[in-house]
């Protein structure tokens, strides 16, 4: 790992938003070198989270190009004021693995038991990687700070790409508690990364 | 609206929702601004899971990319009334349904913006907005935009069944000295003087009852007070949708 992939993380954990709101603008008209930069800034964390919900290798590689090519098209419909950039390309790469591993659902329902099992350790296939071990630990340490319900179910529907009826019956769980522990456990996720 | 529906955020910034589920939600978050707040900030605090979750993909993926990207147009920012470069070309139809019912919302909005803005020139700004709001409500209410840079921006909402059309100019220029901006409606050929836009400060607007068949709307310049028949060619014109 050279010196530069190192700066590109660094800025990607200290001031993402700024940076990438900065860099969507420019690829809004066209950039093209802008969009080689933005590319480095958000693939690593698109790709990470597109394998963890697709988990087919060559599936997720169309995911991901789908999505960055998706960034490209769309970049003029960024707009600071909605947040930063750097949620909006996830919200928006989330979405689309999403609606990938649930068509494919829809079309065959998927026969392996995915679920606890597989995102019960989302950490440990990256935990060597240096780039992301600061922001890992803080996430992890603020992860422990929920109740067990809470972050099987954060981690179910979000590393798992579940809806919180799945993570319902996943979890031997009514619903109405589900949604409760979903909310409850990002607002204390969100409290303890001090987001916001 | 069921009760709880607040506590669908957290599912919701999570995408762990149905397709009729996000549906309802969003209506919920377009009235609902603690909501969206809320929304925000845990979408935020998901990125962070994200973020933890980087992983190096293949290096081909990025040549990949980028070669795909020389292929691909961007598309335009996203603006509130869908601005149309010829209106005659594309005319927006917008019809009641539940999606264009929202967008409609956004749309009066945005006129009644313009509305207000121009309340100095009204006689009675609120028979103006209850126009466009009675326009709107129609079952067959279509708004259609028009932007010819130089000569202005106009916007038409209009409804058949209701026969009644509200203009609004914006960004016009002053009809040259002793010249008067005269609106015509358009019946298979046959003009038919339909009043002035008078603009102030470049806005202007006009109501029209007894649209009939007409099947066009054009703008020219004409001597003070107006002629019998269109004597020069228009500054505007719009071919409307039938109904």
């Amino acid at each position: 790992m050279g010196d530069r992939m190192r700066r590109v993380r660094e800025a990607r954990t200290e001031s993402a938003g700024d940076v990438g709101a900065e860099l969507m603008q420019r690829v809004a008209r066209g950039d093209e070198a802008a969009f080689e930069q933005l590319y480095d800034l958000l693939v690593g964390p698109v790709f990470g989270l597109v394998r963890r919900i697709v988990r087919d290798p060559a599936q997720s590689e169309e995911v991901v190009q789908e999505i960055m090519v998706e960034l490209w098209r769309s970049a003029a419909r960024y707009s600071p004021e909605r947040g930063s950039a750097m949620t909006w390309a996830m919200t928006m790469a989330h979405r689309r693995a999403v609606d990938r591993v649930r068509s494919a659902q829809a079309a065959a329902d998927r026969d392996d038991t995915v679920g606890r099992r597989d995102v019960g350790r989302p950490f440990d296939e990256v935990a060597e990687q240096v780039t992301t071990r600061l922001e890992q630990e803080q996430v992890r340490r603020c992860l422990r700070t929920l109740t067990e319900l809470q972050r099987e179910s954060v981690l179910l529907a979000y590393y798992g790409g579940r809806t919180y009826r799945e993570v319902g019956e996943l979890l031997d769980t009514p619903l109405g508690t589900i949604k409760t522990r979903l909310r409850d456990g990002l607002i204390r996720l969100r409290d303890c990364l001090g987001v916001a | 609206m069921p009760a709880d529906i607040h506590a669908l955020t957290g599912a919701y910034a999570l995408d762990a929702v149905s397709d009729g589920e996000r549906a309802e939600f969003e209506r919920h978050l377009a009235e609902c601004e603690s909501c969206a707040q809320e929304v925000a900030e845990l979408r935020d605090t998901a990125t962070r899971l994200a973020l933890a979750a980087t992983e190096d993909p293949p290096p081909v993926l990025k040549s990949r990319v980028l070669a795909k990207i020389r292929t691909v147009r961007q598309l335009p920012p996203e603006t509130t009334a869908v601005p149309l470069r010829h209106w005659d070309r594309r005319p927006l139809a917008l019809r009641m349904t539940t999606m264009a019912a929202a967008v409609l919302l956004v749309v009066a909005a945005a006129l009644g913006v313009l509305v207000v803005r121009q309340n100095q020139q009204l006689d009675d700004t609120r028979a103006q907005a209850d126009e466009m709001s009675r326009i709107l409500r129609a079952g067959d209410a279509q708004v259609l935009s028009l932007d010819e840079g130089d000569t202005g921006r106009m916007t038409v909402a209009m409804s058949r069944s209701l026969d009644r059309m509200l203009l609004l100019g914006d960004d016009l220029p002053d009809p040259p000295s002793g010249r008067d901006f005269q609106v015509w409606s358009g019946h298979d050929g046959k003009m038919v003087s339909a009043g002035f836009l008078n603009p102030s400060n470049g806005n202007a607007q006009l109501a029209l009852r007894g649209i009939g068949d007409a099947d066009q709307i054009a703008v020219t310049v004409e001597p003070d007070g107006g002629s019998e028949q269109p004597t020069t060619p228009p500054v505007m014109s719009v071919d409307l949708p039938t109904a």
